[in-house]
C-alpha cells in the first residue's frame, strides 16, 4: 500500500498535473458561467413541478389549466391599467408591443409577464406530447438512419431489429407515461445537450489527457529518471509494475472525481433541478432537435446523471489501463501519448472503414472512444447507429475484457523484458 | 599555462569551493579527493560547464569563458557520467562529437579509425552502442575526449568501469599522450595516478590542501608510518589510540598500518609512506562518517 | 554545416516519422478528407460546382449586366427544356406537373407528387432540374445584391460599412457560387491544424532528448560549444520548414482532385458567404493562407523548442503544450485561417496576432538562448 501511495505522489507532486487540472477546472467554471444566461428562466419549470407535482397527470394539467387563465385575467388587468387594451393572448400582447411602450410596465410585471409566457409555452408543449409522440414512426426512423449511414444487407437488417425493439419500449413507455413529466423545455434551452454533450464533453477530454499523462508518467517514470536498475533489483522487483498500475487507476479515479465535483458542483449550483432530480431522463419535453430524448430504461433524471458518471468513470479507468500497456511497450511518455491519442483517434474512426452491408460496421462502434464521445446519447434508442439497448454495457464489458488480458499479458512480457 | 584566482562556488549558501588558487602546467596532475569534495564541480568549471561565483580561471592570462571557442578546440573532456544515443554506432556517435570539434568529416573518419583502434574498439565500430559494457562505453568516451587532440585533457573518474587490464593500457596511453599537453585527472582511485601524475592536488574543506608531487606529500608523512603485528584483542584499543591506515590479517595476527607522530615502540616497523597513506589519513573524519 | 545536418537527422528519427505519418494519417481522415471525398458535397452543391465553372468560362472573373442577361437566357432555354421534359413525362403530367412552374411548386402533402418529386430530384436524380433550381437561387442573388448587402451593412461597424461602400462603389457583388472557395476554406483550415500538431510533434523532444541523455558536457565542452544551442534552433526551423512543406504538397496534390484551378483567377468578393477587408483572387488567397501557415508552423516551432528547453520531463512537456494548442486550434486557428481577412474580425486583429505571436516566440526563444550561454550545467 506504501509503495502504491508513492507512485501515486510521483504523479500528484508533479507541477504541470496541477497546473492543468486546476486550468481545466477553471475553463468548466467559465463555461458554465458564461452558458447560464438562461438560468433564471429555468426556474419556471421547477416552480411547476414544485406546484402540480413532476409528473403531468390530467388532473394537474387541469389544475394548471385554470391557473393559466387566472394569469390571463391578471394580464389583461395589467394591460388595461396602463394602455386600455385587451389581449387575447400573451404572446398577442408581447408581439404587438411597441418598444417604446416597454417602459409602461414597472418590473414585476415585466417578470409576471415572462414567467406567464413561459408557463403557456410550457402548458402547450405539455397539450401536444401525445399528438406528437403518436406521429412518431420508428420504422420509417430506422429507414432513414440506414439511409443515411448507406446500410444494406444483414447490417440493414440488424438495425431495422434493434428499431423495432425500440418501437415496442417506446410504445411502452407511452403506456406508462414515463415521457410525461415536467422537465426543461428541450428546444429553446438544450439543457441536456449542454450538461451532457457540452460539460460531460469537455470533462471527458479534460480527464482523458491528464489522465493519460499521470499514467504514462507514473509507469515510465523509472526509466526516464534512470532509476530502473535499482527499482526493479529491489525485493519488490517487477512486481512494481502492478503497484504502478494501481497507481494509475487510482489516480484516474482521483482526477475523474475531482473534475466531476468541481464541474457538476458548479453546474448544478448555477442551473437549479431542486424540483427536477425525479423527472425522467425521457421527458417528452427533453426534446431538442428531431428526435426526443428516449431511454431504453425508465430512468429518472438523477438515475441517468449517476449512472452516466459511473460510465465515463468505467471508461477513464479502462484508458488508463490501456495508457498504462502502451507504455509498458514503448516506455517512453512522448510516444505514449501520441500513440494513445492515434488510438483513441483511430478506434472513434473505425466503423466508418468497415463495410456498410456487414456487422462489422456495428462490431467496430462496440469501442470506448466512440462511446465517450457521445455522453448525451448513454442509455439512449432514439437515433444514432450505435442505438443498441445494451451498447453501453457490451462496450464496457467487452473491453474490460481485453483490457484485462492486455494487462495480464503485459506483465507477463515485463517480467521476462531485459532491462538495461 | 591555466591559472585559477581565487576561484570560489556557492549554490545559494551552500559553499562548495573557497577560494581556490592554482597553476597547472604541461603534465598530468591528480585531483584526488573524497567524493563530495568538490571534485567535480571544479572540473566542470575548467571544462566551462559551470561558472564560478566569484575568482576566474586564466588560460594563457586569458579568461576562459571569454576565450570560448578557442579554449574548447584545446579541451578534451571526459565526464564522470556521459550521454550517448543508444541506436548509434560509436562510429556515428563520434562522427556526430567530430562534428560539433570542428573536425572535418574526412579527417574525421581517419582519427576515429585511429582512435577506436587506440582503446581497442575496431571492431565493433560499427555496432549500436546499445548492448556495449559500462567498460566499452567508458572507452568511447576517452576516444572521444582524445578526438581533437586536445592541449588540455580533463578526465573525470576516467577509469570507472575498466577492467584491469584496460586500465593498465589506460594508464600507458596517458603518459604516451601527457608529454606534450596538460593533463588533469579526478579520482578516488588513488593508484590511477600515483605511478604517473606529476602533481597531485587535494582538496579539504572546500579548499586546496596540497599541490605537489607524489613524492612531496609523502614526505608530509615521513617517519610517521609504520607497521605492526598485534592481536585480535588488541585492535580496538590500538584503534582508539593511533590512527590506523589499513589493517589485514596475517598468521593469526593483525597486521595494522598507522600513524604516530610521536616516538616510536620498538617492535613497530618505520615504512616509507604511500599517496594512500597521506589521502587516509588527511580525510581520516569524512572516510570514517562514511563508513 | 555538419553539425546542423546531424541535428537535422536527429530530429527526423525513424520513430518519430513514423509517428508523423501515422498522425497525419489519422488526422487526414478525420479532418482533411471530408473537403476532398465530398466535394462537391451533394446536391445541389454538384450543380453550383458547374455552374460556376460554366459561368467563369463565359464571363470571366467578373460579370456585368450583359453577362446576366445572357445567364438569363441560358437559364430561359434550360426552363423550356425542363418544361418538355416534363410534358414527355405521363406520370408527371397526369400529377399536375406538367410543366416546372407546377414542378417547383409541388404539393409536400399529395403523395403522388412526392413521389415523383423524390422520384426524378433524389432517385434518378435528373441535372437539369437541380441545375433549374440553382440558376434561379443565382438569379435571385444577382437581382437582390444590392439589398442583401444593405441587409448586411446594418449591422456594421463604422468601419464595415466603410469598407461595404466601396465595394458597392466599385461595383463588387458576390454573385458567383461559393462552393468552391468555401471548400477552400475549410479545407485549409483543417491543413492548418494538422501541420500545427505536425510541427509540435516533431520538435517537442528537441533540447530535452540530448537533455535527459546528459550529452550536454560533451557538447557544451567541444569547440562547437554553447553555440550548438542556436544551430538546434536552426535545425528545428529547418525541420519545420520541411514538415509544413512536404505536408502542404501532399494535402495540395490531394486538393487537386477538387478540380478548382478554374476558380482561382476569380477575385474572392465574388464568391459569397462572407465579405473580405481586401480583394486578392482565390489564388492571392491561397497564397496568403498559405503563407500564414507558414507563420502559424513557426511560431508553433519556436514554442515548442522553447518548452523543450526548459521543462525537466516529457510530461511537464506535453503538458504545457496543451493549454496553447487547444486554444490555437479551439480559437485561434478559427479567426486566423478561416477569418483571416474576413470583414466581421476587425481589420487590425489578425496581423496583430500573427505578429505578436511572431514577436513573443522570437523572444522567448532569445531570451532562452542567453540563459543557455550563462547556465552552470549541473546535472
Amino acid at each position: 500500500m506504501r509503495i502504491i501511495f508513492h507512485e501515486c505522489k510521483k504523479a500528484f507532486t508533479s507541477p504541470i498535473l496541477v497546473v492543468l487540472i486546476l486550468l481545466f477546472m477553471a475553463y468548466n467554471m467559465f463555461l458554465i458561467f458564461s452558458n447560464s444566461y438562461f438560468k433564471e428562466e429555468l426556474k419556471v419549470v421547477n416552480e411547476l413541478a414544485e406546484t402540480y407535482g413532476v409528473k403531468m397527470t390530467d388532473e394537474s394539467l387541469h389544475q394548471f389549466q385554470q391557473d393559466l387563465q387566472k394569469d390571463f385575467a391578471k394580464l389583461n388587468e395589467i394591460t388595461r391599467k396602463h394602455t386600455a387594451q385587451e389581449f387575447s393572448s400573451i404572446d398577442e400582447f408581447l408581439n404587438t408591443l411597441r418598444y417604446e411602450d416597454r417602459d409602461l410596465y414597472t418590473e414585476k410585471e415585466w417578470a409576471f409577464f415572462t414567467q406567464y409566457q413561459l408557463k403557456e409555452m410550457y402548458f402547450n408543449l405539455a397539450k401536444s406530447i401525445d399528438s406528437e409522440y403518436d406521429r412518431m414512426d420508428w420504422k420509417r426512423m430506422a429507414k432513414s438512419e440506414i439511409e443515411m449511414y448507406g446500410l444494406s444487407g444483414s447490417a440493414a437488417k440488424i438495425l431495422q431489429n434493434e428499431y423495432d425493439k425500440f418501437s415496442q419500449r417506446f410504445e411502452e413507455m407511452k403506456e406508462n407515461r414515463e415521457h410525461k413529466t415536467w422537465f426543461f423545455a428541450g428546444k429553446p434551452y438544450k439543457v441536456h445537450s449542454f450538461l451532457f454533450r457540452t460539460v460531460f464533453g469537455h470533462l471527458i477530454f479534460e480527464a482523458l489527457i491528464l489522465i493519460v499523462l499521470a499514467t504514462a508518467l507514473i509507469t515510465n517514470y523509472e526509466f526516464e529518471n534512470r532509476t530502473n536498475l535499482v527499482t526493479y533489483s529491489t525485493k519488490r522487483g517487477r512486481r512494481l509494475m502492478k503497484d504502478k498500475l494501481a497507481a494509475s487507476l487510482l489516480m484516474a479515479t482521483a482526477i475523474t472525481a475531482f473534475l466531476f465535483v468541481i464541474t457538476l458542483g458548479t453546474y448544478f449550483s448555477v442551473f437549479d433541478y431542486s424540483y427536477l432530480w425525479e423527472s425522467s431522463i425521457s421527458s417528452a419535453l427533453n426534446w431538442e432537435y428531431n428526435l426526443p430524448y428516449v431511454s431504453w430504461w425508465n430512468l429518472s433524471f438523477l438515475a441517468f446523471l449517476l449512472l452516466s458518471i459511473l460510465l465515463v468513470y468505467m471508461c477513464m479507468i479502462l484508458f488508463s489501463a490501456i495508457t498504462f500497456v502502451i507504455s509498458i511497450f514503448v516506455k517512453n511518455s512522448y510516444f505514449t501519448f501520441f500513440l494513445f491519442t492515434a488510438f483513441f483517434a483511430m478506434a472513434y474512426m473505425m466503423n466508418g472503414f468497415m463495410p456498410q452491408s456487414s456487422m462489422l460496421i456495428f462490431i467496430a462502434g462496440f469501442n470506448l472512444s466512440l462511446l465517450v464521445m457521445n455522453p448525451h446519447m448513454f442509455f439512449m434508442g432514439s437515433g444514432g447507429l450505435m442505438m443498441f439497448k445494451f451498447y453501453e454495457m457490451i462496450t464496457v464489458g467487452v473491453w474490460m475484457m481485453i483490457v484485462s488480458v492486455l494487462c495480464i499479458f503485459s506483465f507477463k512480457k515485463f517480467n521476462k523484458q531485459e532491462i538495461y | 599555462m591555466i591559472i585559477i584566482k581565487d576561484v570560489s562556488k556557492q549554490y545559494g549558501s551552500f559553499s562548495v569551493l573557497n577560494n581556490i588558487n592554482l597553476e597547472f602546467i604541461n603534465g598530468v596532475y591528480g585531483l584526488l579527493a573524497p567524493n563530495g569534495a568538490g571534485k567535480t564541480t571544479l572540473i566542470k568549471m575548467l571544462a566551462t560547464l559551470i561558472s564560478p561565483s566569484k575568482g576566474e580561471i586564466l588560460y594563457c592570462g586569458e579568461n576562459i569563458l571569454d576565450m570560448d571557442e578557442g579554449y574548447r578546440t584545446l579541451l578534451g573532456y571526459l565526464p564522470q557520467q556521459f550521454g550517448y544515443y543508444k541506436n548509434y554506432s560509436p562510429k556515428q556517435y563520434l562522427l556526430y562529437l567530430a562534428a560539433l570539434k570542428g573536425i572535418g568529416k574526412k579527417e574525421a573518419v581517419n582519427i576515429i579509425t585511429e582512435l577506436l583502434d587506440k582503446v581497442a574498439l575496431s571492431d565493433v565500430m560499427n555496432k549500436k552502442m546499445k548492448k556495449f559494457s559500462g567498460g566499452m562505453i567508458q572507452r568511447v568516451g576517452i576516444a572521444q575526449a582524445l578526438l581533437n587532440d586536445p592541449k588540455i585533457l580533463i578526465l573525470d573518474e576516467p577509469t570507472a568501469g575498466l577492467d584491469p587490464k584496460e586500465r593498465a593500457r589506460f594508464r600507458h596511453l596517458l603518459s604516451e599522450l601527457a608529454r606534450d599537453r596538460l593533463v588533469i585527472i579526478s579520482t578516488h582511485i588513488v593508484s590511477d595516478i600515483e605511478s604517473i601524475a606529476n602533481e597531485v592536488i587535494m582538496i579539504k574543506n572546500q579548499q586546496i590542501l596540497y599541490k605537489d608531487s607524489v613524492e612531496k606529500i609523502c614526505a608530509s608523512l615521513e617517519g610517521q608510518v609504520y607497521e605492526a603485528s598485534i592481536r585480535y584483542e588488541q585492535l580496538d584499543e590500538f584503534r582508539t589510540r593511533y590512527v590506523v591506515l589499513s589493517e589485514k590479517q596475517e598468521r593469526g595476527n593483525m597486521r595494522v598500518r598507522f600513524i604516530h607522530k610521536e616516538k616510536p615502540e620498538t617492535e613497530w616497523q618505520p615504512v616509507t609512506p604511500h599517496l594512500e597513506d597521506v589521502f587516509l589519513y588527511e580525510y581520516r573524519d569524512e572516510i570514517e562518517v562514511e563508513v | 554545416m555538419q553539425i546542423l545536418l546531424h541535428e537535422i537527422k536527429k530530429i527526423f528519427s525513424w520513430k518519430i516519422l513514423l509517428l508523423l505519418l501515422f498522425v497525419n494519417g489519422i488526422l487526414s481522415f478525420l479532418l482533411i478528407e471530408f473537403d476532398i471525398k465530398y466535394f462537391p458535397n451533394g446536391r445541389p452543391a454538384l450543380d453550383s460546382y458547374r455552374i460556376g465553372v460554366e459561368m467563369i468560362e463565359k464571363y470571366g472573373t467578373h460579370m456585368d449586366e450583359d453577362d446576366f442577361a445572357d445567364f438569363k437566357k441560358t437559364y430561359e432555354v434550360q426552363l423550356e427544356e425542363a418544361n418538355h421534359y416534363l410534358q414527355t413525362r405521363k406520370e408527371f403530367v397526369d400529377a399536375g406537373m406538367g410543366t416546372y412552374e407546377d414542378f417547383r411548386n409541388y404539393d409536400r402533402n399529395n403523395k403522388e407528387q412526392d413521389v415523383l418529386y423524390d422520384k426524378v430530384m433524389f432517385k434518378e436524380p435528373v441535372d437539369m432540374l437541380w441545375e433549374l433550381e440553382e440558376r434561379s437561387r443565382l438569379i435571385e442573388n444577382y437581382k437582390s445584391k444590392e439589398i442583401s448587402l444593405e441587409h448586411y451593412m446594418k449591422d456594421a461597424n463604422a468601419k464595415q460599412k466603410l469598407r461595404f461602400n466601396e465595394l458597392i462603389e466599385a461595383g463588387h457583388y458576390p454573385v458567383y457560387p461559393e462552393v468552391a472557395f468555401a471548400n477552400f476554406k475549410s479545407f485549409i483550415y483543417h491543413v492548418a491544424i494538422t501541420i500545427i500538431f505536425s510541427v509540435v510533434l516533431v520538435l517537442l523532444p528537441i533540447f530535452i532528448q540530448d537533455r535527459s541523455r546528459r550529452l550536454l558536457d560533451l557538447q557544451y565542452t567541444a569547440k562547437k560549444g554553447r553555440n550548438l544551442y542556436k544551430t538546434k534552433v536552426a535545425a528545428g526551423l529547418i525541420s519545420t520548414f520541411i514538415v509544413i512543406t512536404t505536408l502542404l504538397i501532399t494535402y495540395f496534390g490531394f486538393y487537386s482532385l477538387n478540380h478548382t484551378s478554374m476558380f482561382f483567377s476569380v477575385p474572392i468578393h465574388m464568391f459569397g458567404g462572407d465579405f473580405y477587408w481586401y480583394d486578392p483572387t482565390f489564388f492571392q488567397y491561397i497564397v496568403l493562407t498559405v503563407v500564414a501557415i507558414y507563420i502559424l508552423g513557426f511560431v508553433f516551432a519556436l514554442l515548442a523548442m522553447s518548452f523543450s528547453s526548459i521543462m525537466s520531463n516529457t510530461i511537464a512537456l506535453i503538458g504545457i503544450q496543451i493549454p496553447f494548442v487547444i486554444i490555437m486550434i479551439k480559437y485561434g486557428v478559427f479567426y486566423m485561417m478561416r477569418h483571416i481577412i474576413s470583414i466581421w474580425v476587425p481589420k487590425w486583429v489578425v496581423p496583430t496576432s500573427y505578429s505578436v505571436m511572431l514577436v513573443v516566440s522570437v523572444v522567448f526563444i532569445v531570451l532562452l538562448w542567453k540563459r543557455e550561454k550563462k547556465r552552470d550545467i549541473v546535472l
